[in-house]
């Protein structure tokens, strides 16, 4: 009469038994990296960041998503593509806490167990150095969460020095390299150093970001990266984890996944769908694509062969991928006339596709997202360099990232350039190098420049109110729910 | 001790003629005797001062003091009342006059008549306090609630059927059940304690009769017609106004609807995707049993094909009750094999995409063959820009397969210890071996559509419940006091198991797919675990005490634990009271107009669970996956993604319940009302939790908030039978008025809980809507200008005109989400049901009706499609435009770039809300009773034939399909997001009996 009311669940075990050795410790890690094949992040974060800056914007005739992404349009604050990028970079912070609450009272070796908590602290500064970027005056949340939890607004200066904690922290713990290899992917010292350059030049830090850049372009990192001979070699799948990449996101194709959400199954999506939102009409959403007047700026010069800037074509997909024109140009197996016809003049975003070794797209694109690029290293070093009155040293750095395409030295064509135009010069460069990989955003931040004086090259400037759209609304179903966060100025 | 020998005759009072077959017994004694063919008797009695009870089933007894006569004449009158039907309350029954508690009884009669997939869709309108919502789809069932919604998780009533407790979908077949009864306040459910606060609604299914074996078959057949559907433009009208949209944004219209116009497309989506559909219902039973024995065999089989392209329901049944007495033992089983399989594409809603589908697009076409697309579907491309879905070419490509194949039943073992005394052993189970199998083969049915491989993936659980259950009951009377009660231990053990696999890349030859997982060739899916395993164990009692068959009490208990909460939670005590006074049955009370008067109260505890498993505990999530490597190796992870509350709790509710049934004209008119108040406490909120705390997988819930429901149930009834022409009609109502006391602690001010574009907050109903409030269109941008706040700030400057309006309820100058304030409810006011019977000769009639009032929709299909967005539009559209001001649909135009628009369109604004309001003909029916000869020579009895139509009228003001909403969950209760519409039936019919 007295049945057994204790029923164990069979499926799960509980956190109670769980954190007790090294496995524990390790698959904790692991549920972090797991975070960037969620859609907020592998999907809407970087078309999040190319659309609101001034090389891309949305033509999706989904018009909330079109005014929301770089068109400074957003009655809504818990609109959906933004709130599953604020929800993932949380459910990132929420796995690695659990991690950095956890594994320093487990019982294992101790230079694993400080390259662990390296990957978390990494990890959990990430995430914060994005919503910081995006958000701005965030809540912190630094250890592991409670239902209760009602942290006031952390201001954005507060957030980056908690970034900065992390940050330094993750050097210290993190490995230049991995012995193994079966460890390829995990974020290293390199990643974390270059981090911690962006988050201090983000806030004008430029003699502090000196530090983390000398260990990456003349210290131990020097050794270790590399630019690739071919650049287009950064966006292929045959290539990853090349000797140019300092940080990048691992993704692989499932082809029986049913979900995007990482907790529903095993069976869920360990790869990413930019592709699919960021691929022309009739193969993908086409939810980003490119402003043109980009492509004029790579037209300006020439290698020193005399040819096209080989980014270009390794950049859009355009009428003149090929230069040849729109006949020749290959839309996944179609000529771009065939897809478009003769007189259309829309551009997309190439990088992450994979038009390079399919005819379609799809949610689970297995090709690498690369976050930091050791190009992006050189280029931030020039810039720090030349913002601290150290110009001429500046220069082979960027010499060096235009050698690989074939452009003719800085020091050749524009030599002697002042502080405040060798900065416009860098401007140029980076666009160039990096355009829709998601750092113009930043850039732009970071220079000064949003605001409706781009909106020549950008139409979607021409709704920027300053002191409001640098940084989005904060979710309006957060602030329901706990009085103690404020919204963002403007909003 | 002297005899005295008495003689007389009987008389049905109706019809006049002697009156064969009726008991007269001797008051006090075992003395008694039957009428004969000419409804004479002889008794001999004790005395000449004896008194004589009279009777015969189905009439009025009546006791007759001789008073020294020793011949009689006595007129015996039929009974109307329904004073003695016997109630099944749980464990026990009871005389209706006898019942404390509110509890309603409905017929099948009721019930059967209408063509219905599940009980609950059966039920509406006939009972006062449940609301029934449909489903709609086959073998979807229908939305249940008693006495208004307590809980913000589960409104779902307990459902006992032959006392297992188990679910009443649609895998039952209705035509098995003998009568229902609803268990509402807390009185009549306490004896289910932890699992009664939704209300129980007991089932008892048919039991086979002593006599001659008898086969009744039944057979009814009805065509399902779809109300019409949207009114949307046809090709040529289309294209007239997209042509317009773009112009009057400054665009280039689309050359589909320009230079590359085809007059030849006119795709009428609605009707590619719908079509007349059908119900079919058969049924045979074989019955009969002796002094000590009877069974019942009966077969059905039930099919339903769907309005909708691929949808349809099958269900057949096979169901045998036998009951077997010897000596002091009885024992018996009630059991049930169904098998019910359930097609349909099993991805999207066509509601939404016939209506949002473009007319220029054709369903299949060569020109849209490609290699993903090997059918040539039709859908949007970059020239004729829609993401509907493409009905036709979903159906075809997708398909879903659910079978159900269950067993469901008990067995019982009585035995009769002492006089009165009874003991009780009943094993019930439900078994219900599940199998889904999902194809989705080669092709494309929407714009854009990502590359997936084709793939079988097929499911097979094992659901079991098991219930164990050993009572005593124990009936005596002393003099005037009667007392019933039972006491008993009652556990279930419920769990289900489940086992997936699939393959991707199908083979197929010819067009021809193969169909199991091993034939395809890709990638293996595999997946087993066990979601629900929980066991209920209890103790239960009730004394029903009756004093004179004037004074009623009723005390009842029960004593549940549930391994679904932790340690400290897991027990608790339900008790409840009620009493009630039988006024007519009082010396003082002598109304020649009020034939029976009882007054009821009573109050008591119950309550529900709402929670999974092991929702109580924080698990560890072990499906994350990080890819690390050359080889791309996917490894393990593993975090608490869901937290968790270890305190969970039942739910509980206390209520009190006030009422009285009354009789008067002998019983012709009955009139029952009931005043209730619950207060439901400890209801668990799905903790709406902050995004920046990275929880996934479900909210965590916490026993926080507090509802409460009151209202009044009225029900009536006329029966007119003296005359040829027989009639009776009935009415009933109900009013609920819910508030929310508390929401628990939410933050600091928040007394509220947001639920998409509805909020319950205390004071205030349930899941109200919580929008923008609009004031009509801009006329002119001066008006535009002059729309200030008390700063001057001009509120929405990117309005143009012929934008809507919003009101900036805070006066900060700008429209945002601060401006949302409450504008309506999804409660109905009022929910009233009526019914008319009447029968002449051998035609008989049926109507059902209801009527619904007093609540508001959100039309979520049409705010999708007067968005205007990439979408057909409204055939009687007429946007606002400067040569057409006088209109209440905004300018058209398209609105990338264009935030007016984007605001006229967005959802939470109470431009979609509607009034929900309706009448409807829930049934009609007619049917005509052969008694010829002919049949009679057969042997045929009873038989008789009908035609019906469901559904036929409906009076409302509402837009969308149908009135008739199930919503979208508890907290968004009147959210149409392409409900499925009740179709309307049109049946024949025909039963006997031999």
């Amino acid at each position: 009469c007295d049945p057994d009311l204790d029923i164990i669940n069979p499926n799960q075990p509980t956190i109670e038994v769980f954190w007790q050795n090294a496995t524990d410790a390790e698959q904790g890690v692991n549920s972090i990296y797991s975070t960037f094949a969620r859609p907020g992040m592998s999907r809407w974060m970087p078309i999040i960041y190319v659309t609101r800056s001034d090389e891309g914007y949305s033509g999706s005739p989904w018009s909330d998503l079109a005014n929301a992404m770089g068109g400074f349009i957003q009655p809504d604050y818990n609109f959906g593509p933004v709130i599953d990028v604020w929800v993932d970079c949380y459910v990132g912070i929420f796995r690695a806490n659990q991690v950095i609450d956890n594994v320093p009272g487990i019982e294992m070796n101790n230079d694993l167990k400080n390259r662990l908590l390296g990957e978390a602290y990494f990890l959990r500064a990430y995430f914060y150095y994005n919503l910081a970027l995006l958000w701005g005056n965030v809540p912190m949340m630094l250890e592991s969460s409670k239902p209760t939890d009602l942290p006031p607004t952390t201001l954005q200066a507060d957030v980056w020095a908690q970034v900065e904690l992390d940050l330094a922290r993750a050097v210290d713990g993190l490995p230049a390299v991995y012995a193994n290899s079966r460890d390829l992917g995990r974020v290293t010292k390199g990643a974390a150093q270059a981090l911690l350059a962006k988050t201090y030049m983000q806030q004008g830090k430029y003699t502090e970001a000196e530090g983390p850049l000398n260990w990456l372009v003349t210290g131990e990192g020097a050794s270790i990266y590399n630019l690739m001979p071919n650049y287009r070699d950064n966006f292929l799948i045959t290539s990853e984890n090349n000797q140019e990449s300092v940080f990048e996101w691992q993704f692989t194709i499932n082809p029986t996944e049913v979900t995007d959400n990482d907790v529903d199954t095993p069976n869920h999506n360990y790869g990413t769908s930019i592709s699919q939102f960021m691929a022309p009409p009739g193969i993908g959403w086409a939810d980003a694509e490119a402003r043109t007047w980009a492509i004029q700026e790579f037209l300006k010069e020439q290698t020193t062969q005399g040819e096209r800037d080989p980014r270009l074509s390794a950049s859009y997909l355009f009428a003149n991928t090929d230069e040849r024109g729109p006949q020749f140009t290959m839309v996944y197996g179609q000529t771009y006339a065939q897809r478009y016809g003769m007189e259309n003049n829309r551009a997309y975003f190439r990088k992450f596709l994979n038009d390079h070794w399919r005819n379609e797209e799809g949610y689970r694109s297995p090709n690498n997202y690369r976050v930091v690029r050791y190009a992006d290293v050189l280029l931030m070093y020039a810039e720090v360099l030349n913002a601290t009155g150290r110009t001429a040293q500046a220069y082979a750095h960027v010499d060096r990232v235009r050698a690989r395409v074939g452009l003719a030295p800085l020091s050749q064509t524009q030599p002697g350039l002042g502080q405040t135009a060798f900065l416009e010069q860098l401007k140029h460069e980076r666009l160039l190098e990096l355009s829709g990989e998601g750092h113009r955003w930043a850039d732009l931040v970071r220079w000064g420049d949003l605001g409706s004086q781009i909106a020549n090259r950008d139409p979607g400037f021409n709704n920027f109110v300053i002191g409001r759209h640098e940084f989005l609304p904060i979710p309006q179903r957060d602030l329901d729910i706990n009085k103690n966060l404020s919204q963002n100025p403007g909003w | 001790q002297s005899s005295h020998l008495v003689q007389g005759t009987i008389i049905d009072k109706t019809t006049g003629e002697p009156f064969p077959g009726v008991t007269i017994i001797e008051k006090g004694t075992s003395k008694g005797t039957v009428t004969d063919m000419d409804g004479k008797f002889q008794l001999d009695v004790s005395s000449s001062q004896s008194t004589l009870v009279i009777s015969f089933i189905g009439f009025l007894q009546q006791e007759i003091p001789l008073v020294g006569r020793s011949t009689i004449e006595v007129e015996l009158d039929e009974d109307i009342s329904d004073l003695n039907e016997v109630v099944v309350i749980g464990y026990q029954t009871v005389k209706k006059k006898d019942l404390t508690g509110a509890t309603a009884v409905v017929g099948t009669d009721k019930t059967s008549r209408v063509t219905a997939a599940s009980l609950g869709e059966s039920l509406q309108g006939l009972a006062p306090g449940v609301s029934i919502r449909n489903g709609g789809a086959p073998g979807q069932g229908a939305q249940v609630e008693i006495r208004g919604v307590a809980s913000f998780i589960n409104s779902n009533p307990l459902y006992v059927i032959d006392g297992m407790i188990a679910d009443a979908n649609p895998t039952m077949n209705t035509n098995d059940i003998e009568s229902i009864q609803i268990l509402k306040d807390a009185s009549a459910a306490a004896i289910y304690g932890s699992r009664a606060a939704n209300g129980v609604i007991i089932i008892t299914t048919k039991q086979g009769a002593e006599g001659t074996p008898k086969v009744s078959v039944s057979a009814k057949f009805g065509i399902q017609q779809l109300p019409p559907g949207y009114n949307m433009m046809n090709n040529v009208q289309f294209a007239e106004m997209q042509r317009t949209q773009f112009n009057n944004s400054g665009l280039t219209p689309p050359a589909s609807v320009g230079v590359n116009f085809d007059p030849a497309i006119n795709t009428n989506w609605y009707d590619e995707g719908t079509r007349l559909g059908n119900a079919q219902d058969y049924n045979v039973t074989l019955s009969g049993g002796s002094k000590n024995s009877n069974y019942l065999i009966s077969g059905s089989y039930f099919e339903n094909k769907g309005v909708l392209i691929g949808n349809d329901f099958k269900r057949a049944a096979l169901r045998i009750n036998t009951k077997n007495t010897k000596g002091r033992v009885t024992f018996g089983e009630n059991l049930v094999f169904t098998n019910s399989i359930t097609n349909s594409p099993g991805t999207g809603n066509p509601f939404y995409d016939m209506p949002l589908h473009l007319p220029v697009i054709p369903v299949q076409d060569s020109r849209f063959i490609t290699g993903a697309n090997p059918d040539g579907w039709g859908k949007g491309t970059t020239d004729a820009v829609t993401y509907a879905w493409n009905p036709v070419a979903v159906n075809a490509i997708n398909s879903y397969r659910s079978n159900f194949a269950k067993v469901v039943g008990n067995a019982f073992l009585d035995v009769d210890i002492l006089d009165g005394l009874v003991y009780r052993f009943n094993a019930g189970a439900e078994l219900s071996f599940d199998h889904n199998k999902r194809m989705r083969r080669a092709g494309e049915w929407h714009f854009n559509q990502p590359a997936a491989p084709t793939n079988i993936i097929e499911d097979r659980s094992l659901f079991s419940s098991f219930l164990l259950e050993h009572t005593l009951n124990y009936t005596k009377t002393f003099g005037k006091h009667n007392l019933s009660a039972v006491v008993g231990h009652s556990q279930q053990h419920t769990k289900r198991d489940v086992l997936s696999a699939g393959r991707t890349d199908l083979q197929s030859f010819d067009g021809r797919y193969l169909n199991t997982v091993s034939s395809a060739t890709g990638d293996p899916i595999a997946d087993g675990f066990i979601p629900v395993n929980y066991t209920i164990s209890g103790f239960l009692g009730r004394a029903n005490y009756t004093y004179d068959e004037r004074y009623l009490l009723t005390v009842t208990g029960r004593y549940d634990s549930d391994s679904r909460f932790g340690a400290d939670n897991r027990s608790r005590f339900f008790p409840s009271v009620a009493g009630g006074w039988r006024i007519s049955e009082e010396a003082f009370f002598n109304s020649s107009l009020v034939s029976d008067l009882k007054f009821r109260a009573s109050y008591g505890e119950l309550g529900i669970v709402t929670v999974g498993s092991w929702d109580y505990i924080g698990f560890l999530n072990s499906n994350p996956r990080a890819i690390f490597g050359p080889d791309e190796q996917a490894y393990v992870g593993a975090t608490q993604a869901r937290l968790a509350n270890p305190n969970l709790g039942w739910e509980r509710r206390s209520s009190h319940n006030i009422g009285f049934d009354a009789g008067f004209f002998d019983d012709k008119l009955t009139i029952s009302a009931e005043y209730y108040n619950s207060l439901s406490e400890d209801v668990l909120v799905n903790l709406p939790i902050a995004w920046y705390l990275g929880n996934l997988g479900g909210e965590p819930a916490v026993n926080a908030a507090s509802i409460r429901n009151r209202g009044i149930e009225l029900a009536a009834t006329y029966r007119s039978i003296k005359n040829a022409f027989k009639w009776d009609v009935s009415a009933n109502m109900t009013t609920i008025r819910n508030r929310v006391m508390d929401v628990g602690n939410l933050g600091e001010g928040i007394d509220y809980i947001q639920t998409g574009i509805t909020r319950s907050q205390i004071g205030r109903p349930l899941g109200e809507w919580y929008v923008l409030k609009t004031d009509g269109l801009f006329q002119s941008q001066e008006e535009i200008n002059n729309y200030r706040n008390t700063n001057g700030q001009i509120i929405q400057p990117f309005a143009r005109p012929g934008d809507v309006k919003f009101l900036d309820i805070n006066d900060d100058g700008e429209i945002n989400q601060e401006d949302r304030t409450f504008v309506g409810s999804p409660w109905p006011t009022l929910q009233t049901g009526a019914q008319f019977n009447a029968s002449y000769k051998n035609f008989s009639f049926n109507m059902q009706w209801i009527g619904v009032f007093g609540h508001t929709l959100m039309n979520g299909v049409r705010r999708d499609i007067d968005s205007y967005q990439n979408t057909n539009f409204r055939a009687d559209i007429s946007p606002w435009s400067p040569d057409n001001t006088n209109t209440t649909d905004p300018r058209i135009g398209v609105s990338v770039g264009d935030p007016g628009l984007i605001d006229n369109a967005r959802l939470e604004s109470d431009r979609w809300l509607e009034d929900g309001s309706y009448i409807r003909l829930r049934n009609l029916e007619v049917a005509y009773n052969f008694n010829s000869s002919l049949l009679q020579r057969w042997n045929v009895s009873n038989s008789i034939v009908f035609v019906s139509g469901q559904n036929l009228l409906t009076f409302t003001k509402y837009s969308g399909l149908d009135p008739d909403v199930t919503g979208n969950g508890i907290l968004q209760r009147g959210f149409d997001n392409g409900n499925w519409p009740a179709s309307r039936i049109y049946s024949v019919g025909l039963q006997f009996e031999f």
